[in-house]
């Protein structure tokens, strides 16, 4: 079946993207990530598996949404019965008024990856929470890849006035071979309510992802994202947010890259309105031959008086061919502000190894415990307990040394 | 609240007191630039051909180049062609040798932006080198220098006398293609200071040189080249202005420093070109690439900048630490007001062992100007235990203005230690309140507190300079404090 108003979009979409193709890092926006290598593999699009090999978790604490290799899969899901909750697709059949209203709105700023997705999206979800509503347990969106394709995936997620819900978004794939992900979510957080979204990329060692939340939040909107970067060859997250009057804004990160691993993370926050509030915490360790790329930018506009906005990046290199590129950003136009980025390059707290030693622990010991500890100040953020155990278990296995007591 | 900043508004507005126009007879070309020229300006100035060569090459090379956009600025379109690249005072046959040769029309002129060279000569100690549109005018103590074994003259004159130093040196630090601006330098440069000091030799006197233009359509494209051989120390200052005019002008400047083993150089520029007039008309481009090469082990650098003038300044000066142990230092403050734009800041290349950098950035935003730092740390993956503290600080005075931080940094190596800090704010109500209420004026207290957000690179400026950026802060700002 054929939607004219999506097709426009389609359309549209898949010329900008003939013209211009996957990002070049001539671009300001990407110039530490170099997408050439992934854009001449010519990946196919997935085509829907005809036996996942997939494992579907039903009952427990969380809803689940199963999007094998970018197609939902309703027998392995789980999902609420009082919210709306459905596939893209459905909701095109469905909510097609809701949807049209919302499609396309959350992006102010457009590069290739998304022009691809729009133009080639296969599912995603569709979430709507009513006025008031909240959704009680976490919405795990569970990704799975099996095939060597490309896999573009659209979310739209809208939250009306005062509704409340927390996302789990997870990227896997049951083999090790490549692919690429492409995921863009539309977010839309209406007054005073509340979206908490976790992400887990875990992707293949050998697998490219692209994953994209473009979110706008209305007056005393909140919006809190944890970013876990983990796996994939080359990666880069896009968080984009656009804050209206006294909406808050959260953004904490952790990326551990080993081997020859690139993980870019990109986020955009803009201060439209006054009295607005952003914090960010992004933390990297990068050993072997790995890049890690923190690009933080945040803009607050001529009428966002009194916006108080924060951002951090740290960072440990643990070898000698390892990489971190950094690009904290202040764009200024309001005088009512109180602003500040900071950023740190280093190593460990020599007091602290030495604090570690002095109670008989050697060296090579402290600095694993230190380099965990580092790294689990992020994990300590997550407020579901068995997501933040499992995250807690996967830097273990990163740091298998750093836990011994 | 509106009506304190009503009031710090109604502070800023203020003449600039550089704006006059000597009247004097000049040798200019005819606008317009192509290879014929280049080959006339190398003609005039009895170069040797080896210049001539490297000016054309460079010529070349910018024709294949596009002007630069990436920088936060609203520049509109140059006409490269509508400029003159050559504009010399009318001298008689011979260059004068002392200053009663010098126009006193020239003379009056330097008196009237504060730096009378007589008097210079007897009391204040410091050597300077005065460039008039495109020409050095006079070099003062050029004799108490030569006792020492320093160089310090105009660079045409230094290409002539001086070739060897001349050929190894220039475009060592910023190659003829370096960037648009650097590449149009190379081809039409006029003039400039040169400065050698030689093994060894601590300079006896602070170096100093003042640029000026003067006549209208005319572009000043001045280069310095300054070369501390080992073991030696010296330190320059910089100071420009330019009259009151409608048209915008251009300055593409180019200054390299070479610094060797166990040397050092301390570089303060303090930069007052006319910024154009309320409504931004007119004012200068201020297009300039500076750098420095820490080539030799233990050798250091500094960068110190007051940067109030010009319509709009695209400056970068930077540091490549290639020898160990080698030390750069970036103390800027830029103030931008009315429609001023300013993206500036610096780059600091570590490539040797132990190599220290420091940036401390203080800008100043108010009217409806942009101001923006924009700065590169680069750790190299052979530059072992480089260390960097960079520190940016914006204010914002009115809620027209904009201030923005865009810093990059690129690390390579673990061991390297590298700290970003950076704020933007206004001035707080309470510092405001807490300075009223112990009974000084709004004035008095805007000025104390702007003073003290700076003071961190004022402190870095010799005695002389010190007191005149205090003075053009309060100009740039307070009007009449006091």
């Amino acid at each position: 079946m054929s939607i004219s108003w999506l097709d426009d979009f389609r359309q549209h979409a898949k010329t900008q993207f003939e013209q211009t193709g996957f990002p070049s890092n001539r671009l300001e926006d990407w110039r530490y990530t170099n997408v050439s290598a992934m854009a001449k593999k010519e990946f196919p699009l997935a085509t829907m598996a005809s036996s996942p090999v997939f494992e579907g978790s039903k009952g427990g604490s969380a809803f689940h949404f199963v999007l094998v290799d970018g197609f939902f899969n309703a027998e392995l899901s789980n999902l609420p019965k009082t919210i709306t909750v459905c596939s893209i697709n459905d909701a095109i059949k469905n909510h097609a008024d809701l949807l049209q209203s919302k499609f396309n709105q959350a992006i102010t700023q457009t590069h290739g990856f998304i022009d691809f997705n729009t133009a080639n999206f296969t599912d995603g979800l569709f979430i709507h929470i009513a006025e008031n509503g909240v959704l009680d347990k976490p919405l795990q969106i569970i990704h799975v890849a099996t095939q060597a394709a490309i896999l573009p995936t659209r979310h739209v997620v809208i939250l009306e006035k005062n509704a409340k819900a927390t996302l789990i978004e997870t990227f896997s794939s049951s083999e090790n071979n490549a692919y690429l992900t492409n995921s863009v979510a539309e977010i839309f957080v209406g007054e005073n309510a509340d979206l908490t979204v976790y992400k887990v990329q875990q992707e293949s060692e050998t697998a490219y992802h692209f994953g994209g939340n473009y979110v706008q939040q209305a007056d005393n909107a909140r919006f809190t994202h944890h970013n876990f970067a983990l796996g994939s060859v080359l990666a880069r997250t896009d968080i984009v947010c656009d804050l209206a009057t006294a909406a808050e804004c959260e953004l904490n990160g952790l990326y551990l890259g080993s081997q020859k691993q690139h993980l870019d993370n990109f986020t955009r926050i803009k201060h439209l309105q006054p009295n607005g509030i952003s914090r960010e915490f992004y933390k990297g360790i990068l050993n072997d031959r790995a890049r890690g790329v923190f690009q933080g930018r945040i803009v607050v506009a001529e009428d966002a008086q009194r916006t108080d906005s924060k951002m951090n990046n740290r960072n440990l290199l643990l070898s000698n061919e390892a990489e971190i590129d950094t690009k904290p950003q202040l764009e200024i136009y309001a005088d009512d502000v109180k602003c500040a980025h900071g950023v740190t390059i280093g190593q460990l707290d020599e007091k602290s190894i030495f604090y570690l030693q002095s109670r008989g622990i050697d060296e090579a010991t402290a600095k694993h415990i230190l380099t965990f500890a580092f790294a689990n100040e992020m994990v300590d953020k997550i407020a579901i307990p068995s997501l933040r155990e499992s995250v807690f278990n996967l830097l273990l296995t990163q740091f298998p040394e750093g836990a011994e007591r | 609240m509106s009506a304190n900043n009503d009031e710090i508004n109604s502070l800023l507005n203020q003449e600039y007191k550089q704006g006059f126009v000597t009247e004097i007879e000049a040798d200019t070309f005819a606008a317009g630039l192509n290879e014929d020229v280049i080959a006339q300006l190398s003609k005039v100035k009895n170069e040797p051909e080896f210049m001539l060569e490297y000016r054309l090459k460079a010529f070349r090379h910018w024709q294949t180049m596009p002007s630069p956009d990436w920088a936060q600025l609203k520049i509109d379109p140059i006409d490269y062609q509508a400029i003159s690249y050559y504009s010399a005072p009318k001298s008689k046959a011979n260059a004068p040798t002392s200053l009663d040769e010098i126009d006193p029309e020239i003379l009056e002129a330097y008196k009237k932006l504060g730096i009378p060279l007589a008097e210079q000569e007897q009391l204040a100690g410091i050597a300077v080198d005065a460039v008039f549109d495109s020409v050095s005018v006079a070099t003062t103590f050029k004799g108490k220098l030569h006792e020492v074994g320093v160089i310090f003259c105009p660079i045409s004159e230094a290409i002539r006398e001086h070739p060897e130093l001349v050929k190894e040196y220039l475009s060592s630090v910023v190659s003829v293609g370096d960037n648009f601006f650097a590449a149009l330098n190379s081809a039409v440069f006029t003039d400039g200071s040169f400065v050698y000091i030689p093994k060894g030799v601590r300079c006896p006197m602070e170096l100093s040189t003042y640029f000026r233009i003067n006549a209208s359509n005319t572009g000043q494209f001045e280069r310095t080249l300054i070369i501390a051989d080992e073991g030696s120390y010296v330190s320059y200052l910089e100071g420009c202005s330019a009259p009151q005019r409608d048209e915008n002008q251009l300055h593409a400047a180019v200054v390299e420093l070479v610094i060797l083993k166990d040397a050092q150089i301390k570089y303060s520029t303090v930069q007052n070109w006319y910024p154009g007039d309320k409504e931004g008309k007119g004012g200068i481009y201020n297009f300039v690439t500076k750098r420095a090469y820490c080539k030799g082990d233990n050798s250091k650098v500094s960068w110190t900048q007051v940067e109030t003038g010009s319509a709009i300044t695209w400056k970068y000066p930077s540091c490549i630490l290639k020898g160990d142990n080698s030390v750069g230092e970036f103390y800027s403050v830029a103030v931008t007001n009315n429609l001023q734009q300013a993206d500036t800041g610096t780059k600091m290349i570590h490539v040797g062992k132990n190599t220290k950098s420091t940036i401390i950035s203080k800008g100043i935003s108010a009217g409806k100007a942009q101001n923006t730092y924009r700065g590169l740390v680069k750790i190299s993956s052979k530059a072992e235990n480089a260390r960097n503290y960079t520190q940016c600080d914006s204010l914002l005075v009115g809620d027209k203005c904009g201030a923005h931080t865009f810093p990059y940094v690129e690390v390579r190596n673990p061991s390297a230690q590298i700290e970003h800090e950076a704020t933007t704010s206004k001035i707080s109500e309470d510092q405001l309140f807490f300075c009223q209420q112990r009974g000084l004026s709004a004035e008095d207290a805007v000025s104390m507190i702007v003073n003290g957000f700076c003071k961190q690179v004022f402190k870095e400026l010799p005695m002389e300079f010190a007191v005149e950026a205090q003075a053009l802060l309060g100009l740039s700002l307070e009007g009449s404090v006091g």
